[in-house]
């Protein structure tokens, strides 16, 4: 224990120092930044994950052979990694370096895309639905019914007619998955839509854009970052779920999934074939989860001071 | 109750009827040459092909077709198989399957429930301590590691250094039945798991739970009695719903381990054309979805009488 003359001592009266005091440059975003910084491990995570996209392209630039000249020849397959070929090759004789670095950037490039476009309508969409009263049972209607048809069959009845492709593949997805973002945003804007502030906001007559962006929409920043942070692993995981499945995307564009379809038969003897993006694809899902997760409590308000 | 039963029931019906027809049109707008295997679009003649198709009435206008349908559906004529098991009822051929699909789900739906819910007491009882980060990182490995890869690994483990058979057989149901009981179980023994914790903690701070400790109640009761009956009220919710779900068998795990289950049936179908399978299908699963639904509210209702539906109605 310390002395209580070590802990507390007087100061002499500044005018400056009562001025600052008084006066809050509180703002949002600074403190949402101040306090993300607060969190050591968050901030480690954040580095690796952003280092692991970099490197990516840093891998494609050094390594030996190019993608687009990839060569079929059964002599050299299952070749395990050495100083030619830092991961291997796979059943084909092709190197397993760049297919798999090439399957990792597809990987976070079509889940940024998707999840900033279910974003986008999810938010737009989701506000529109919880504000306007009588669009409720419409809206809720149409959720019901999407929600009850498997998400399969949407993508299988999609890859028939319309083909196997990365814009089709991130434009179906996105299709389905602004859904759930919309009914997360739904719920919130219900329960802030009547408080006695937007009350008094509408009888003065603000016009409802300007209630949802200004009055609504800040509260809703920390669970909308949360649904991002989960959103972007699971949309990675469901793309390889249904490229493992021959529903994704094409056989020629390397995903995790297809480069697991194609090594499934042979994992089980050479098993670098999995470790490789598997490792690789876990790191940059785990580590934006738990960014994300830490942003989103640096987001809430309630954890502001 | 009965009257609010009975909308629920009607709302219910109109549901499963707007997605059957939905599926029924989106299933017409897939090119009709998909109908023919290779061998038969190699084999048979323009004019053949014209009059299987007429015969099978897939030429006729779209409101032709989808009344037709509609009176199959009513007299529950489900139609045959074309493909997936030739001249095969529907009926049979997802019977054959669906209990496959539903004793592992129910299994694994079983198991998760009892290590997950346990895993998220023990987690709140050592709250900040070793369980609890344990389950934290476990909770984290589940949501963000892509199934498939947590599926590789666990094949790759389990036939390697427990030398459990990777595929399916029907002469060793139970050894090879484990690892895709425990696949499917994964995810939701980190989903109860999650929940338990939650829904235990926000309950432990409540007042009632510290006038109990000031009463002397032992720790025990006080968790089992009072703070674990509350948290689980949410958790049966979603019961209903996952049980009957385990029907629908689950796509990615019946095909990574080869189980002849529900789970590819859906898609085989729609890349095979099989047009009766795939609406008996869909019908079969809205009907679950939304039944799971109704009696989540209802076992809801059982489990905490303080919850009324009719008022939610009202209130909303």
């Amino acid at each position: 224990m310390k002395k209580q003359d070590e802990l507390f001592r007087f100061l002499e009266y500044s005018p400056e120092n009562a001025e600052r005091i008084g006066y809050s440059d509180y703002s949002y975003w600074k403190s949402v930044w101040q306090n993300f910084l607060k969190r050591k491990s968050a901030v480690f995570m954040a580095i690796v994950f952003i280092a692991l996209v970099i490197f990516s392209y840093v891998a494609l630039a050094i390594a030996k052979y190019d993608y687009a000249n990839l060569r079929i020849d059964a002599s050299l397959s299952f070749i395990s990694p050495n100083s030619e070929y830092w991961f291997g090759t796979d059943n084909l004789g092709q190197d397993y370096w760049c297919q798999v670095w090439y399957a990792a950037q597809i990987s976070i490039k079509l889940a940024l895309i998707v999840v900033l476009g279910e974003c986008a309508i999810g938010i737009i969409i989701g506000c529109v639905w919880g504000y306007v009263r009588q669009l409720d049972r419409f809206f809720t209607e149409l959720y019901n019914i999407i929600n009850n048809i498997p998400t399969l069959i949407y993508m299988t009845i999609i890859s028939m007619l319309i083909g196997q492709s990365f814009a089709t593949m991130a434009i179906s997805m996105i299709s389905i998955g602004w859904l759930r973002m919309a009914r997360n945003v739904r719920n919130l804007v219900m329960v802030y839509r009547d408080r006695e502030y937007n009350l008094a906001s509408r009888c003065l007559g603000t016009p409802i854009w300007r209630i949802l962006t200004k009055n609504i929409l800040p509260y809703l920043v920390s669970v909308i970052i949360l649904r991002l942070a989960t959103s972007i692993p699971q949309t990675i995981g469901l793309e390889s779920t249904l490229s493992y499945l021959g529903l994704g995307l094409g056989v020629d564009t390397p995903s995790l999934g297809i480069l697991l379809r194609n090594s499934r038969a042979t994992f089980m003897q050479y098993p670098y074939l999995l470790v490789f993006p598997a490792a690789i694809v876990s790191t940059i899902t785990v580590t934006f989860y738990l960014v994300g997760n830490a942003f989103s409590d640096a987001a809430d308000p309630r954890n502001h001071v | 109750m009965l009257k609010y039963t009975i909308k629920r029931l009607l709302q219910s019906l109109f549901t499963v009827f707007l997605i059957a027809s939905i599926i029924f049109i989106l299933m017409r707008m897939l090119p009709v040459e998909n109908y023919f295997t290779e061998d038969e679009a190699m084999n048979l003649t323009e004019e053949q092909q014209q009059d299987i198709l007429e015969a099978a009435g897939l030429l006729d206008p779209l409101p032709v077709q989808l009344l037709d349908f509609y009176k199959d559906t009513l007299k529950l004529d489900f139609g045959t198989s074309r493909r997936i098991q030739k001249g095969a009822l529907v009926v049979d051929v997802i019977g054959d399957k669906f209990t496959v699909s539903m004793r592992n789900g129910a299994t694994a739906l079983c198991i998760a429930l009892v290590l997950g819910v346990l895993l998220g007491v023990g987690q709140t009882l050592n709250k900040e301590g070793i369980i609890d980060h344990f389950g934290t990182a476990f909770t984290i490995f589940v949501n963000s590691v892509p199934t498939i890869v947590s599926f590789a690994l666990i094949m790759v483990f389990g036939s390697k250094v427990l030398g459990l058979p990777t595929l399916y057989s029907s002469r060793k149901v139970m050894m090879s039945s484990i690892m895709p009981i425990f696949c499917l179980s994964l995810g939701s023994i980190a989903g109860y798991a999650l929940w338990t914790r939650r829904y235990m903690v926000d309950e432990l701070n409540k007042d009632y739970i510290k006038l109990a400790k000031i009463k002397g109640l032992s720790r025990g009761k006080i968790m089992l009695k009072h703070v674990l009956k509350n948290a689980f009220v949410p958790l049966t919710q979603y019961l209903p719903a996952a049980f009957l779900s385990t029907i629908g068998g689950s796509m990615l795990c019946e095909t990574f381990f080869s189980v002849p289950g529900m789970g590819p049936l859906l898609t085989t179908g729609v890349t095979k054309y099989d047009i009766s399978v795939v609406q008996t299908l869909s019908i079969l699963y809205a009907s679950l979805g939304v039944l799971g639904a109704f009696l989540g509210d209802v076992l809801m209702i059982i489990f905490d009488p303080r919850i009324s539906l009719l008022t939610k109605e009202e209130s909303r």
